[in-house]
């Protein structure tokens, strides 16, 4: 296997990073000292919250419902094979933005109504009124539309990580008399993981910077509240600055954390 | 002087409200789960220092639900999706400065009108040959910023320019702040927009704005219900004495000329 650069020499000083931390340290510093960028730091930090918990939330179903489409791509049943197939090409073929206004507007009307058929007993048996739409909120259909959208990419991934597992691997487990499952529990799936946690972790980071495309909805993320903000103050260009502060600090550090992975799981390798 | 008389205006509403409001209908203690955005300064917007949501629009629709018997659950969503998500009966009211059109009408029901917005003339303080709507159209070079299918897209099309809604000298924006950017930075020459932001404009940004012409533009703002909603004859008769008694003149006064963003 080819070593990137040779260990023995010495490391070289990543001149970007100390620009990039150089500047947050500019703007940290502002925020600190300046009245206005403080006021403008304050309002926008409930923000993060909620767009951490849409990106956490909707990555982690789609690694769920990716890891599954994942499994029927690469199954020996060929109706699971097409089925997957078709789901990815038609998800990955349609905007985040566009898939966003889909579900909220067409999808969850029809999640509702589909809904009703099937609790209808339960809601006569116990005397409730049936769903409507205002119970199924806005925030909800968002993480719903990401979930789908990033299940299509984080599938390939996954389905990539699978096939580049040796096949004589999964033969000789079969010989072993090990069935499919605990094949793909013991022999596929933990030598996959490791091709596939760097994508993994890009995407995750992807999600985080996607996950503005919320506020499309109205869901009070950190966008939506720079919206909102820069709208009553006029300062929108003191606004915008605090927002890409808040969104690089969070994508620059786990961008990080996935380089220092991806480098140990590099010198792991046999 | 102006602050005593609004004063004065208010305490003698306090004495004739109770009076009038028995001919208005009891909505008994019903909920009405009401939608904004907080984007549009001074209808709807958050208050930069404690975040929660103020404005006109606040005000006269919980005056509107005192008067009804009637209580308010404000919720937030974006103008993007507030048509619709009215329209699917996600909200029973919705407001954000919304002018009533024909093509809108299809879509939800009105109320009555509650306030006419008048457009003003925005542009860079050193741009000397813009004087009025008249020099600006006869200067094909200059360009305007807008946001599709608002209120300041249509004054600017019927008003200002020819009434061709694809004319060339209109650059649209997604937001209202990023049009008012491009006129800093030099990519339009002209965004209009009501006295309160033009002043929070010409505020936030010493000697780079002003305001140029008089008032332009008729359009009438709505509040938006779901088609065949039950709430549009009640609000038309709360609004209705609000405009008889004067509580909309002091909402006036006090949104669209006494805030100052700045303070």
């Amino acid at each position: 296997m080819p070593h990137s650069p040779p260990s023995s020499k010495r490391p070289e000083i990543p001149f970007w990073l100390l620009a990039i931390v150089l500047l947050g340290v500019l703007t940290l510093w502002s925020l600190v000292a300046d009245q206005g960028y403080a006021q403008i730091f304050r309002a926008l930090s409930g923000g993060v919250a909620t767009t951490l918990w849409v990106t956490v939330v909707a990555f982690s179903l789609a690694i769920v419902l990716g890891l599954l489409v994942a499994m029927a791509r690469t199954s020996g049943i060929r109706i699971l094979r097409e089925l997957a197939t078709f789901y990815t090409e038609l998800v990955r073929g349609i905007p985040i933005l566009v898939f966003l206004f889909y579900i909220a507007f067409v999808g969850a009307p029809f999640m509702v109504e589909v809904g009703n058929i099937f609790l209808a007993p339960l809601q006569d048996w116990a005397g409730l009124k049936p769903l409507t739409v205002r119970n199924f909120d806005l925030t909800w259909r968002a993480i719903i539309a990401l979930m789908i959208c990033y299940s299509a990419f984080l599938s390939e991934i996954f389905r990539a990580g699978i096939e580049a597992v040796d096949r004589g691997q999964i033969e000789a487990a079969q010989a072993l008399g090990l069935s499919r499952w605990n094949t793909f529990r013991h022999i596929v799936f933990p030598q996959a993981f490791r091709t596939i946690l760097p994508p993994l972790g890009n995407d995750f980071i992807a999600m985080i910077k996607d996950s503005a495309l919320v506020s499309a909805l109205g869901v009070q993320d950190i966008t939506q509240l720079g919206k909102v903000y820069s709208s009553g103050t006029f300062k929108f260009f003191e606004t915008y600055n605090v927002v890409a502060f808040l969104y690089l600090t969070m994508t620059i550090s786990l961008s990080l954390i996935v380089r220092s992975i991806e480098k140990r799981m590099n010198r792991n390798r046999y | 002087m102006k602050l005593m008389s609004s004063i004065l205006a208010l305490a003698s509403l306090a004495l004739v409200a109770p009076a009038l409001s028995q001919a208005l209908p009891d909505l008994g203690g019903r909920t009405i789960v009401a939608v904004t955005e907080n984007a549009y300064t001074p209808l709807n917007f958050a208050d930069p220092k404690t975040g929660e949501g103020i404005g006109w629009e606040y005000d006269a629709f919980n005056e509107i639900a005192k008067r009804l018997n009637a209580k308010v659950e404000w919720k937030l969503s974006s103008w993007d999706v507030m048509i619709q998500s009215v329209r699917d009966g996600q909200y029973d009211v919705g407001m954000d400065g919304i002018t009533i059109n024909d093509e809108r009408k299809a879509q939800v029901d009105f109320s009555d009108a509650y306030m006419v917005s008048q457009q003003y003339m925005l542009v860079r303080t050193g741009d000397t040959e813009i004087t009025g709507p008249e020099s600006f159209a006869a200067n094909p070079e200059l360009l305007i910023g807008a946001q599709a299918g608002t209120t300041n897209f249509y004054v600017a099309v019927y008003e200002v320019l020819d009434g061709d809604e694809a004319n060339p000298r209109i650059k649209l924006f997604d937001t209202f702040g990023a049009s008012v950017q491009a006129l800093k930075s030099g990519d339009v020459d002209m965004v209009l927009m009501d006295q309160t932001s033009a002043n929070g404009y010409i505020g936030a940004n010493p000697d780079t704005f002003k305001v140029v012409g008089g008032p332009l533009g008729t359009e009438e703002f709505g509040f938006i219900f779901k088609p065949g909603s039950d709430l549009v004859a009640p609000i038309n008769a709360a609004l209705k004495s609000m405009k008889d008694d004067g509580t909309i003149d002091a909402l006036n006064t006090k949104w669209l000329y006494e805030y100052n963003a700045q303070q």
